[in-house]
């Protein structure tokens, strides 16, 4: 059974970085896709660091060469801390999907944006 | 219990030996051109670190050229019914410090052929190793390919001081040879001078005996660098056997590499696994000269962090100052079958199993 709690205003959410809010003594990055919004907790799975704080990115996609394929831009965001890089959309650390941070569903009503915990 | 020894130095009391097998413009070098020592002496560029009392065991004294199989049967093969002996050679592995790369080849094929002819057949327990030099990757691979299908030749052997990291694009038309003749790629701690000037981080270290318990730290490099390269990735069957580079640091870089990767994987696309991953499948490390900690169980933890059950090979490094002898070999008893014989049964793929091995 989920709650719906206000975090922010839809338009405080930027393009390429989070919306850090604090939802029921709970701290929560907010992300816009171009899918929509999206929220993760800001705690790192690997060290508890502040991981919605770092950069939002692409990264390079597994190849069979020395290949450098840019993919994904703007749906990962790499911890603040120690740069692990988590699927925005999951939650998923990328290199061991088993590891990883809450994610949140969002909904818009109006220009307020609201986390369902 | 099924013995293999996977460092067993066929030693020569001159580098003349080689005269026979070789030809041409190299033999005159060979023959006439300056060297490193007297006649006799292998051409190399040297290391700035001389052992105080040379490298050999003090018991070992061949007189004859003979003397040097005949001392290593007496006091090693016999005496600690070693099954199985891979030839590592001794002073060969040093072409690789020469700048003249063909030169280095030329040394190389020599040693390879007066090898198989004069080594191969003195004893049924012998396989062989082709060295190579490795500053020219392409006559390397084709060196491999001149002699890689000689049945009684298991392995490619190069020093591990090395004048870039072995995970250079430079060197994989090496492991592309490798592959395509089923021979492990290894290195052996050696080749500390000349072109290859960076065996030691920060630079040359002082006393032998400290330079020696630090070498290890090149055999990092490559492990790391083989690794990151994606060499596994490209030669999924190629295996690396690390000789005489010591094991307990191994598990302290695996856990960095493993670190950094989760950070960074990014660097390396063509990577699909963890660094320790790729360790576990395709690194095998020799024993010899094993960490002596007082408390045993500090190595055993160590060793358990690598899989040194499956990971580790034993190695005696006859007729060296450090040798480890067989009785003294301080493993987990219940590893001991595996890392005296099994697990080099199964990187040697053309080794003979045992009997007893082979109904199973």
């Amino acid at each position: 059974m989920t709650t719906k709690h206000f975090a922010c205003k839809a338009d405080e959410v930027p393009q390429d970085a989070a919306k850090i809010v604090t939802v029921s003594n709970m701290p929560i990055g907010v992300f816009k896709l171009e899918d929509g919004y999206h929220a993760l907790l800001n705690i790192c799975p690997h060290k508890g660091a502040a991981l919605c704080e770092g950069p939002v990115c692409g990264t390079t996609k597994q190849t069979d060469s020395t290949e450098f394929v840019y993919d994904r831009a703007g749906e990962i965001v790499r911890c603040a801390w120690h740069g692990w890089e988590f699927d925005i959309r999951s939650g998923e650390f990328l290199v061991d999907p088993s590891v990883k941070t809450r994610r949140f569903d969002v909904s818009v009503e109006g220009s307020d944006l609201f986390v369902h915990i | 219990m099924f013995i293999v020894d996977c460092d067993c130095h066929n030693y020569w009391c001159s580098a003349t030996v080689l005269e026979p097998y070789m030809d041409g413009l190299f033999k005159d070098m060979f023959v006439r051109g300056e060297r490193t020592g007297p006649r006799g002496a292998f051409p190399h560029g040297h290391r700035p670190w001389f052992h105080p009392e040379g490298f050999a065991r003090h018991d070992v004294n061949p007189i004859e050229e003979d003397d040097n199989y005949l001392i290593m049967k007496e006091k090693h093969l016999d005496k600690y019914n070693i099954d199985v002996a891979i030839l590592t050679g001794d002073e060969p592995i040093e072409a690789s410090t020469l700048a003249n790369p063909y030169y280095a080849n030329a040394l190389c094929k020599a040693y390879n052929d007066y090898m198989i002819d004069y080594w191969l057949p003195k004893d049924d327990r012998f396989w062989g190793s082709i060295v190579v030099a490795p500053q020219d990757p392409h006559l390397a691979a084709a060196e491999i390919r001149r002699v890689g299908s000689h049945p009684r030749i298991v392995q490619v052997l190069v020093s591990h001081g090395a004048a870039r990291p072995y995970g250079d694009p430079f060197y994989h038309p090496i492991y592309e040879a490798c592959a395509e003749m089923g021979l492990p790629f290894a290195m052996h701690l050696g080749g500390q001078g000349g072109i290859n000037s960076t065996p030691i981080g920060a630079g040359p270290s002082t006393f032998f005996w400290e330079t020696h318990a630090i070498l290890p730290q090149t055999a990092m490099t490559h492990m790391a660098s083989l690794i990151a390269n994606g060499v596994f990735e490209k030669w999924p069957s190629l295996k690396v056997v690390v000789i005489e580079c010591g094991v307990a640091w191994v598990p302290s870089v695996l856990w960095r590499l493993d670190a950094n990767y989760k950070a960074l994987r990014k660097e390396t696309p063509w990577l699909k696994r963890l660094p320790s991953e790729y360790f576990k499948d395709h690194f095998r490390f020799s024993t010899q000269p094993l960490e002596q900690p007082k408390n045993i169980q500090h190595l055993w933890a160590t060793l358990e962090a690598m899989d040194g059950e499956n990971t580790l090979m034993f190695a005696s490094d006859y007729p060296h100052w450090d040798y480890d002898d067989v009785n003294k070999l301080h493993v987990p008893p219940a590893w001991r079958e595996k890392i005296f014989g099994l697990n080099a049964l199964d990187v040697y793929t053309r080794l003979p199993r045992p009997a007893a091995q082979a109904a199973e």
